[in-house]
């Protein structure tokens, strides 16, 4: 074995430039593979995420407030229009099981974060919430209380700790994990008690507090159907009970955006095939023609006593060898680019509407050692037949130079 | 020690099937030196590639020692040509990527069994023999024609065959060094009692051997 393999990277060093044309080749072609199988999992999980374990069913904003679709589903987008708090109490609509109220206001030079960072503050009712407190994924053993704030997954504070806003101290009672919705990830959240109790420090745009820090005024009202209730039927009866208000639904957009998004996966996938396929091919033209180049040294090592495994084997390992570098430099190039186009990638994903969050670390090493194992697999199968029809042959036939 | 019944190889061409070896019996005894003689493409090198199970015959027998070779199974007959049998070709046949000392021990490495080490000392004390002992790390395009002819010697050496068989083995050096060559091919013969097949053009060579064979068109003549 160590034999075989000592001669097959002999037979590597011989030709280089080829050896480094094939590696290369292999490389880009697993690159591809890697960085879309691992795109595909982060925007599959994070699909999961964002709307299968928070998803609002709809969203009820004042009429006029500007929605980010996709933030929306989770958040409310900072807006100077507001609702009454007790809009859904009041109405009491049959088709709604809970609406959960939400001030949002975005603030600068809070303290939080660098100088000129906006930061979403926004408050939320303990009660009536499904949206925030199902996300931590940790907190202090104990109630929540005044003065207490939950971070976003992005901001980083030790639990317990105290965090000034506008001055004031308020303690870090819990951080969220991760969903792939910025407003989310970079919110700070905290009872409607706490929010308001900033009022005095806050401006607006007439200079004053914004309206939303006013008691009894929210943002807007993330709604949960009630079992049964179709979005059709809940759109209806919120019209028509309360007015001055808009209704976004989570429904048709997140069709809109799956088809778009499945449309997207799939020509990862197809290109994916592709790369693949056309690889494979690639290794097995370029070792038939390495076998008939060298069928005479692989006469001489069958006639000097070598078995027809050894001769495939060396073969076989000199291809997955080359290829298995490919797969690694590929790993390695791929990871770099999404390093390098992280920014605008995360960006033009959240513009169509798509949250997103990177894979984690195991399983990104999971794809990665795929995506290498694939490589190995296609030199082996690539070199495999034509090494194994020239091992088929008489030595002396393959020393003349024939088959 | 060699026997051949019926030996028959047919080459299929596009003219036909050409019959390069028609139908040979021979018997050579163990420790025999014997000469193939015969004209350009009478069928010695098929005859010999038939014998050291290099070439799988149309029809007919190969026993060497009480063996039936080509009714081996394919590991079998590896392991024969591995153990059994040392080539000297008509052609440079090392492995360009290996050191000499390397292609040395390459036949010994591929039966695999003795330790790499011992096996390297058996490679360089052959090579030594042969006068090459300066050259043991030099590659195959860095020595002489003739200096890679004794390294293949050395190469047929190394797992102590029964049988040599050298297939023109001198054809294409000058005649000092095919004396050389000649002699350390007829010592090992001697010396070691290992059977050699020797095909060649000179018939002062093939004066010099115990038992001559004349091939003519395939078969032989008496
Ligand atoms: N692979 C082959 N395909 C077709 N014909 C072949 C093949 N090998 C040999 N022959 C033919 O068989 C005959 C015997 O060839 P072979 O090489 O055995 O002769 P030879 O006695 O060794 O000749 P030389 O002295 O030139 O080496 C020749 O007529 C040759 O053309
Ligand atoms: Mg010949």
């Amino acid at each position: 074995m160590r034999l075989l393999a000592s001669l097959a990277l002999q037979n590597l060093g011989r030709r280089k430039a080829r050896s480094l044309l094939l590696i290369m080749a292999v490389a880009v072609a697993s690159g591809v593979v890697f960085t879309g199988a691992t795109l595909m999992r982060s925007i599959d999980s994070s699909m999961a995420v964002g709307f299968t374990r928070l998803g609002a069913d709809m969203m009820v904003v004042p009429e006029g407030a500007l929605t980010n679709i996709t933030a929306a589903l989770l958040t409310v987008e900072p807006t100077d229009l507001v609702l009454d708090q007790d809009l859904f109490a009041k109405a009491g609509i049959a088709s709604v099981s809970r609406a959960a109220p939400q001030k949002i206001a975005r603030v600068e030079h809070s303290g939080i974060g660098s100088h000129h960072d906006s930061v979403d503050l926004i408050g939320f009712d303990p009660m009536l919430d499904f949206t925030v407190r199902p996300w931590l994924v940790e907190k202090i053993n104990r109630d929540m209380r005044p003065g207490d704030v939950i971070l976003g997954a992005a901001r980083d504070a030790p639990l317990g700790s105290e965090l000034l806003i506008f001055g004031k101290a308020h303690t870090v009672y819990g951080r969220l994990g991760k969903t792939g919705v910025g407003t989310h990830e970079r919110g700070v959240f905290m009872t409607f008690d706490t929010l308001e109790a900033l009022a005095g420090s806050v401006h607006g745009h007439g200079g004053g507090p914004p309206a939303v820090l006013q008691k009894g005024k929210v943002s807007g009202f993330l709604v949960e159907l009630a079992p049964g209730a179709t979005p059709l039927q809940a759109r209806f009866a919120i019209l028509s009970t309360l007015k001055g208000v808009k209704v976004v639904t989570g429904d048709s957009t997140m069709s809109g955006i799956r088809q778009g998004l499945a449309a997207l996966l799939n020509g990862i996938l197809a290109l994916m095939v592709l790369m693949f396929a056309s690889t494979a091919l690639m290794v097995s033209v370029l070792f038939s023609a390495i076998v008939t180049e060298r069928r005479g040294e692989l006469g001489l090592l069958k006639a000097i006593g070598a078995r027809r495994g050894q001769i495939v084997g060396m073969m076989v390992i000199e291809a997955v060898i080359a290829t298995g570098a490919g797969g690694l430099l590929g790993v390695a190039l791929g990871v770099l680019v999404m390093r390098l186009y992280e920014r605008s990638l995360v960006y033009y994903l959240e513009n169509i509407g798509v949250p997103f969050v990177w894979l984690d670390g195991p399983r990104i090493v999971i794809v990665a050692v795929a995506a290498v194992v694939m490589a190995s697999i296609i030199g082996a199968l690539g070199s495999l037949y034509p090494a194994w029809r020239a091992s088929r042959r008489d030595p002396y036939d393959l020393v003349r130079g024939e088959g | 020690m060699l026997s051949c019944r019926g030996l028959r190889k047919d080459y299929v061409t596009e003219r036909g099937e050409v019959a390069a070896v028609a139908g040979i019996d021979l018997e050579i005894a163990a420790g025999r030196y014997a000469a193939i003689i015969g004209r350009s493409g009478s069928g010695k090198s098929s005859l010999m590639a038939m014998i050291g199970g290099l070439s799988r015959p149309s029809r007919g027998q190969v026993t060497v020692d009480g063996t039936d070779i080509w009714s081996l199974s394919e590991n079998a007959l590896a392991a024969f040509r591995n153990k059994r049998i040392g080539y000297v070709f008509q052609f440079a046949s090392l492995l360009p990527t290996l050191r000499l000392v390397d292609n040395v021990a390459l036949p010994a490495m591929l039966g695999g069994g003795r330790k790499s080490s011992a096996t390297y000392a058996r490679a360089a004390a052959l090579l030594g023999q042969m006068g090459l002992g300066d050259h043991l790390d030099a590659y195959p395009s860095e020595v002489s024609a003739g200096e890679q002819r004794r390294a293949v010697i050395a190469r047929a050496l190394i797992n102590e065959p029964a049988l040599i068989l050298a297939d023109e083995p001198t054809s294409d050096l000058d005649e000092q060094t095919e004396i050389e060559i000649m002699d350390e091919l007829l010592a090992v013969n001697r010396e070691r009692g290992t059977t050699l097949i020797l095909v060649t053009h000179n018939l002062a060579l093939a004066e010099q051997a115990e038992q001559i064979v004349h091939i003519a068109h395939g078969a032989i003549v008496p």
